[in-house]
């Protein structure tokens, strides 16, 4: 057997791992007794035990994946873990947390959602980049840094916002005073004073509570799927609002650089 | 103190009316109350003798004024923060890595030459920061960007300390900074150690490093 | 961040990750990674790039490298096998040294060859993320994502497996993911992180 001697690093092994909790900050230990976790493709970094990793098409799963996975293009990044063990999740070097939900809600950015129990019910959220949690049961979302929380009324800058629970009403913000004006349209036009870069956010109002994590620095987005291309349906028709533009294409969800728009 | 270590990563500010902050653009995570962040055409304080001043050491990092009352968090970038209060002394940092700062601060800018001689400006060159470094003096609270996590060596006259320059994050009090070699000749023609270059600092007060080699 | 105090003694880190120093300190390169002529020859022929610095004086250094972590190991005559770019630094009385690693090597990018370390004396591991130390014994073999390996040590067998089964109606994801299998005994270091690795994708 092997120590660590001179108080070094924690050994651990599969009795001492915690159960659905984090080993640190960054490393997540989910513990599988012939249950099932629905998680995102490349996120699992080692186990113990006997485990089946399973892509979600998988004809076997198809009841699960009916009742819980209703994000059907967003599915070739899920995979389905069962079996009997205990396994180690991780994101880059990002932070993770559990969340538990009561027969609670709670939408979140789609590249930060790790994994859920399958008593949750995955669903794409009416803004685009988001996926909505339903139900009961535990999920890990990994943040860049800590997360925190916040109660609305708040103003969030988009690329800060992780997610929001129960609140109703999140909508975009303008920073009229800035925009609009004789000197508002100068720098629109020219660039001329640059722009602080804070002229749109995200506001919540309402009861609930707001997910913010510490930096701008995007996760990766992953794909929650196309919507149906109707109308009433918000990235499913012609864009028409002021935050599109031609040019490159935009992820769903990244809103965060009008700024360039206006001179930077 | 306005500001407050929330994470490693994040700070939150408190306004109160009539009070000033200047933060990096594009820092503010999110915000309660109302708040205003107005683009700083003159980059910071000093009217245009020191804009021109700022454009030509290329310090010319963006910033904006943030003013109102409410609550304010910062972050940038995934970067650790570090909070540094300053009473009375001066605080040398890169434009680059400043978050946000209160408005009671002096802002200026040093030409480097202007300390260690021709030293200092070999350092602005190693450094790739350029010849200028900004310098905030009065009493008050300054946020500061580092890769990595940031830690503090205290410098006294008996206890210099030598820095790479990559690592250099900021440093205040009465210090005098001159770039040594300390090494052999041989680690000049190219088989260095990667430590070819060293920043020395020597007086009295602290120095922040970086637990990385990359800038920002 | 690592800190070391020392007096008069060296230690052999990798070149470049010095940060800070006070006191009185002596930087040296080192050829090939320390074990004279034959040690390079090996390097030469295995690819396993190593460019470390040898670190002498009185008073503290401080070491980082791309604000990793930094893991601290302490070898009591054990072998630990790390990858190369992932070793911060060592007690200058450790032998570093390069092994084959069979296909491992491969799959993660890294070369085929790794670096051992041996003696007594502490070694310092770096990684994405605090690294998370797993025991390995009879009965609890460990499975680990080829991209997430740091370390390990002790008495291991590895071998591969197939990871992910892709049976989806369309075939979508594709291919089968590699994942490495620990048995014996030992202790497997683990990144909370996933390096590019050609095959892992679970």
């Amino acid at each position: 057997m092997y120590g660590a001697p001179g108080g070094g690093p924690t050994v651990y092994d599969p009795m001492t791992l915690p159960v659905d909790d984090n080993v640190n900050k960054y490393t997540f230990c989910v513990e599988l007794k012939g249950s099932q976790w629905f998680l995102q493709k490349g996120k699992m970094i080692a186990y113990y035990g006997s485990m089946e990793f399973n892509g979600i098409g998988h004809g076997r799963l198809d009841r699960l994946v009916r009742t819980s996975f209703h994000s059907p293009l967003h599915a070739s990044e899920w995979v389905v873990a069962e079996g009997s063990g205990k396994m180690l999740l991780a994101d880059r070097a990002f932070d993770v947390n559990s969340y538990d939900l009561e027969d609670g809600n709670l939408t979140i950015r789609s590249g930060n959602l790790l994994a859920f129990q399958p008593s949750l019910a995955l669903k794409q959220s009416i803004v685009p980049g988001f996926l909505t949690l339903i139900g009961t049961g535990k999920f890990v979302a990994a943040s860049n840094g800590p997360v925190v929380f916040m109660e609305p009324p708040i103003r969030v800058d988009p690329q800060a916002l992780v997610g929001w629970a129960d609140c109703p009403s999140p909508c975009h913000h303008y920073d009229h005073s800035y925009m609009t004006g004789l000197m508002g349209g100068l720098r629109a036009m020219t660039g001329l004073g640059g722009a602080s870069g804070e002229e749109h956010q995200f506001e919540f109002v309402g009861a609930g509570t707001v997910l913010l994590q510490s930096s701008e620095t995007l996760m990766a987005e992953q794909a929650t799927g196309a919507v149906p291309n109707e109308p009433g349906v918000p990235g499913g028709g012609a864009h028409t609002g002021p935050s599109q533009q031609a040019g490159a294409p935009r992820l769903p969800g990244q809103l965060g650089d009008l700024q360039r728009r206006f001179g930077l | 103190m306005p500001f407050r270590e929330i994470n490693s990563k994040m700070v939150e500010a408190t306004l109160l009316p009539g009070q000033r902050l200047f933060s990096q653009r594009g820092a503010m995570l999110a915000y309660q109350g109302e708040v205003t962040f107005t683009p700083n055409i003159q980059g910071g304080q000093g009217g245009v003798m020191s804009m021109i001043g700022r454009r030509v050491a290329n310090e010319a990092t963006p910033l904006m004024s943030v003013e109102g009352s409410g609550t304010v968090l910062f972050g940038h970038g995934g970067h650790h923060v570090q909070v540094i209060n300053l009473t009375g002394d001066t605080l040398y940092v890169e434009a680059d890595r400043l978050l946000a700062f209160e408005g009671t601060l002096q802002q200026g800018t040093m030409f480097m030459g202007s300390q260690g001689g021709v030293m200092g400006m070999v350092r602005g060159q190693v450094t790739g920061q350029g010849l200028f470094t900004t310098t905030l003096k009065g009493h008050g609270s300054v946020a500061v960007m580092a890769h990595g996590g940031v830690f503090e060596i205290p410098i006294n006259p008996q206890h210099p300390v030598h820095v790479d320059p990559q690592a250099y994050v900021a440093h205040h009090g009465d210090v005098r900074n001159k770039l040594s070699t300390a090494l052999g000749w041989r680690d000049m023609v190219g088989r260095g150690s990667g430590e070819a270059f060293q920043l020395e600092l020597s007086g009295n007060g602290s120095v922040y490093v970086q637990a990385s080699e990359e800038k920002l | 961040m690592l800190a070391v105090d020392m007096t008069g003694d060296a230690v052999k880190a990798k070149n470049g990750s010095m940060v800070a120093y006070d006191g009185q300190m002596a930087f040296k390169k080192l050829s090939g990674g320390g074990e004279g002529l034959r040690g390079m020859v090996t390097r030469r022929l295995t690819g396993e790039q190593m460019t470390v610095m040898e670190v002498k004086g009185h008073g503290t250094c401080w070491f980082a490298d791309r604000a990793s972590e930094i893991n601290l190991v302490g070898l009591q005559g054990e072998k630990l096998y790390v990858e190369s770019s992932n070793l911060l630094a060592t007690d200058a009385g450790l032998r570093t040294g390069t092994t084959f690693t069979g296909l491992r090597g491969a799959s993660q990018g890294n070369g085929l060859f790794t670096t051992t370390v041996e003696g007594h004396g502490q070694a310092a591991i770096m990684s994405d993320g605090p690294a998370v130390v797993l025991r390995v014994s009879a009965q609890y073999p460990l499975t680990v994502d080829p991209g997430a390996y740091i370390a390990h040590q002790g008495n291991l067998r590895q071998s591969f497996q197939s990871g992910v089964t892709f049976r989806t109606l369309l075939g979508e994801g594709g291919g089968e993911a590699f994942q490495i299998r620990f048995e014996g005994d030992g202790l497997v270091y683990v990144q909370p992180s996933e390096r590019n690795t050609i095959a892992g994708d679970v």
